[in-house]
């Protein structure tokens, strides 16, 4: 009798659940613009719904400091046939939006992590054509930065091949500003704005500026405005791409930590952090390597030109900026002077958006009209054009400083970062501060970390080949 | 409406049962009708998208590969298994279960008897032990962290007394601040044991002091056995939330700037491992077979909890009847 019972309860529980349920897709079906489900012919039918003169929903996931609702408002107003909407979305929201096939039809992209991933994910659209096409865009007027947005499917090689974005801003990030007064202090004259120092130059350099109070650290010669200065993939990276060599084989397919270069890279930052420059898993800090380079507890921070504009308005530096000075991004001993950007954020576009043409519409504006102007004029990050570069600006005698330096730097932009396409960035940072961080506390050694590394990497690398394969 | 649906689904059984039309029944179908909205919800949210979860811990689910899944069997569970990483940090969180169950249930309860004494002001302390389990966890982990760096609180006072300076945040010191701070909020369970102790009723101390009894053991022997259910619950309560533990160590870690910081080696628990597995390999249908794995763990500790509270947990009322 009991089961009974229960049967009875739970069919009219389930029914009403599949009716609330039903109501909710039924909804979803009808109102949400972007549920990929249906047929190709379907994808067609809303592709042509533009033509009538309906309006058309764009949404983009740039930050709202980024696309402000003025500049959606101006847009707005000379397109009225489009309707730009924000939808603030994270990694793994993202990815729920494409796993559902309603992603959005601009997507936030960092260049230089990001992108070949994306392409391979099949989420990037190839806008070759358009910029091509384009009367906003100048091919010939790009900086290398932009091949941060081009990746080669067949070859698999990052800065080639087809198009996908455009950088919204960026900067050569591993430029470093130094304090000048805490180099007065100790005696120590400025580094070259012209050369670059090596690796080890500048950790001699950061040592001699490093104040030490018994045990504790009062100041640090150097900090990094990403991490700390230790191992990171970032830093590591770098001094790989200068050492034409990378973590991995050529074709991603494998990880080689265990050349020779990368393990005496390796060991140069557990020297580096066991020497007390700057902050380390060894000198844990709460604040971030900006922060302390404001507080003048750190006399030199490897940042980009974008730090810059953070020193412009940081209440604590904004009225003595020419207290700082910029220096080029060093390079590894005997490697090649290179000075690439570390994020070139921008955008793509959504490879199955259902509105192209109006995609683009926004995307060329934002990218390559006005905003982009206002964005150079700021100054708080380059332009993707070398027309735009000419009207960053000039007038204080800091932005001067910072505007020929930064002539000189984008001689050396040209090169890309051999992040693994196969690989998240942030378990790549997982793993390095996983099995490499017991090797500060002599808890492991370099050769141990290697092998623990090298293992968890091609594990994962083999998933994600698997993951992308068609 | 409610009734028709009462009545449409009770016509149904009428042929067969007709003492299906007793009061009986129609409360029990109220009952259920009453219950219903958050059985819906329930289902809606809570047990469906749990078995999606069971569904997707078979699969090779990777956060954008919904389209082309691929089952990949037990293959995921196994992994569990094999993953050195996944053993390792579910040693390090039964080391913190060891550590955590009966510290928080000896201390809390010690703190509860203290608590229950008739003094004047005494809901101030109630108060402010009680303070720490309402700050939110992330505050928490940024107050100790900042007590813990180099320059902290912790360390000046060490030198203030004339000893050396610790690396509490350093590889070997790393699970003092975790543990001190797991157990700052020990006074979160006062409010459950005092309302076991406030039920313990006056006249059996009375009575065991007219019989000569000290103190101690009238504590040992009236205290202890009435708040044996109480015990019991807290102890259930702590096993789940020491195997649970994912947030504390992460605040702790060097370089804690978001939920993907890697906590040092000796507090890599579980859930830790877990939520990277997820959220930083973007390895979703492992991390979900990790999650069911520590589920089951629960479940059967649990059950071996239970199984023996027969033996220890002292009821005042007949639970057989029940």
């Amino acid at each position: 009798m009991k089961r009974s019972w229960w049967t009875a309860c739970l069919s009219v529980l389930v029914i009403s659940s599949l009716l609330l349920m039903s109501a909710c897709g039924g909804g979803n079906g009808a109102n949400s613009p972007g549920n990929n489900g249906g047929s190709d012919a379907a994808d067609r039918e809303s592709k042509d719904t533009a033509k009538s003169g309906e309006q058309v929903v764009i949404r983009h996931t740039m930050y709202d400091t980024e696309f402000t609702s003025e500049l959606v408002a101006e847009f707005e107003k000379t397109h009225p046939n489009i309707k730009v909407e924000i939808v603030s979305a994270d990694y793994n929201k993202l990815m729920a939006m494409m796993a559902a096939g309603n992603g959005p039809d601009i997507i936030r992209t960092n260049s230089v992590t990001e992108l070949p991933g994306f392409v391979l994910k099949g989420m990037a659209m190839d806008l070759t054509e358009n910029f091509q096409a384009s009367k906003v865009f100048d091919i010939e007027d790009f900086l290398p930065v932009v091949n941060q947005f081009k990746y080669d499917i067949a070859s698999g090689k990052h800065g080639e091949g087809a198009i996908y974005g455009f950088p919204k801003d960026w900067s050569p990030d591993y430029t470093i500003y130094y304090n000048k007064k805490l180099f007065e202090e100790a005696g120590v004259p400025f580094p070259s704005s012209t050369e670059a120092m090596t690796w080890q130059e500048l950790v001699e350099l950061a040592n001699k500026l490093t104040v030490k109070n018994g045990k504790k650290t009062t100041q640090y010669g150097l900090a990094y405005y990403n991490s700390t200065i230790a191992a990171n993939q970032d830093l590591l990276n770098l001094q790989l791409l200068q050492q034409g060599s990378s973590m991995f084989s050529t074709d991603f397919s494998q990880a080689e930590l265990d050349k020779p270069g990368t393990k005496d890279l390796l060991n140069f930052w557990v020297d580096t952090a066991k020497s007390g420059i700057g902050p380390s898993p060894l000198q844990q800090e709460t604040d971030w390597g900006g922060q302390l380079f404001v507080d003048n507890k750190a006399a030199i921070i490897i940042a980009g030109y974008w730090f810059s504009g953070f020193l412009k308005t940081n209440e604590l530096t904004k009225d003595r900026l020419d207290d700082f000075g910029v220096a080029p991004a060093p390079v590894v001993e005997g490697g090649k002077r290179i000075s690439p950007t570390g994020a070139g954020t921008g955008a793509i576009i959504y490879k199955n958006t259902k509105h192209p043409k109006e995609a683009w519409e926004v995307f060329e504006w934002f990218f390559g009209a006005e905003p982009a102007v206002e964005r150079a004029k700021a100054g708080y990050g380059l332009p993707g054009t070398k027309t735009l570069t000419e009207m960053l600006p000039q007038e204080s005698a800091f932005d001067k400083m910072n505007y020929d330096f930064i002539q000189n730097e984008l001689q050396y932009t040209d090169g890309s970062l051999p992040y693994n396409p196969y690989l998240n960035y942030q378990a790549v940072n997982s793993i390095i501060d996983k099995y490499f961080t017991p090797v500060y506390f002599d808890k492991d050694t370099v050769d141990g970390a290697v092998q623990k590394m090298t293992e968890e990497l091609n594990t994962l690398i083999t998933e994600g080949k698997q993951l992308v394969s068609p | 409406m409610n009734r028709q649906v009462v009545h449409g689904t009770d016509a149904a059984f009428h042929s067969k049962r007709s003492r299906f039309r007793g009061r009986s029944f129609k409360e029990a179908i109220e009952f259920y009708l009453f219950i219903s909205p958050w059985f819906i919800v329930f289902i809606v949210l809570g047990l469906i998208p749990l078995l999606y979860g069971l569904y997707l811990s078979f699969t090779n689910y990777a956060g954008f590969n919904m389209d082309r899944l691929v089952f990949v069997g037990l293959d995921n569970y196994r992994k569990v298994f094999t993953d050195n990483d996944a053993m390792y940090s579910l040693g390090r969180t039964l080391f913190f279960t060891v550590i955590m169950v009966p510290s928080t249930i000896i201390l809390g309860f010690l703190l509860a008897v203290l608590l229950n004494q008739n003094i004047k002001r005494i809901g101030i302390y109630r108060t402010l032990f009680f303070i720490p389990s309402i700050i939110p966890v992330v505050a928490v982990g940024t107050m100790w962290r900042s007590l813990f760096v180099d320059d902290g609180i912790v360390n000046k006072m060490l030198e203030a007394l004339g000893l050396e300076a610790v690396d509490w945040l350093g590889y070997d010191y790393a699970i003092y601040p975790l543990i001190i701070m797991l157990l700052w909020g020990v006074g979160g369970g006062i409010l459950i044991y005092l309302a076991g102790l406030k039920g313990v009723s006056k006249d059996l101390y009375e009575a065991a002091a007219i019989d000569g009894a000290t103190t101690i053991q009238r504590f040992v022997k009236i205290t202890i056995p009435l708040v044996t259910p109480v015990l019991f619950f807290q102890f259930i309560m702590s096993i789940i939330s020491s195997l649970q533990i994912f947030v504390q160590p992460i605040l702790l870690a060097a370089n804690s700037n978001s939920l993907l910081s890697t906590p040092l080696r000796p507090n890599y628990v579980y859930s830790v491992h877990a939520f990277q597995q997820i959220f930083a390999y973007g390895r979703f249908g492992y991390g979900l077979a990790l999650l069911w794995v520590l589920f089951v763990m629960i479940l059967i500790l649990t059950i071996v909890v239970f199984t023996t509270s027969r033996f220890w947990v002292f009821y005042e009322v007949d639970q057989e009847g029940k």
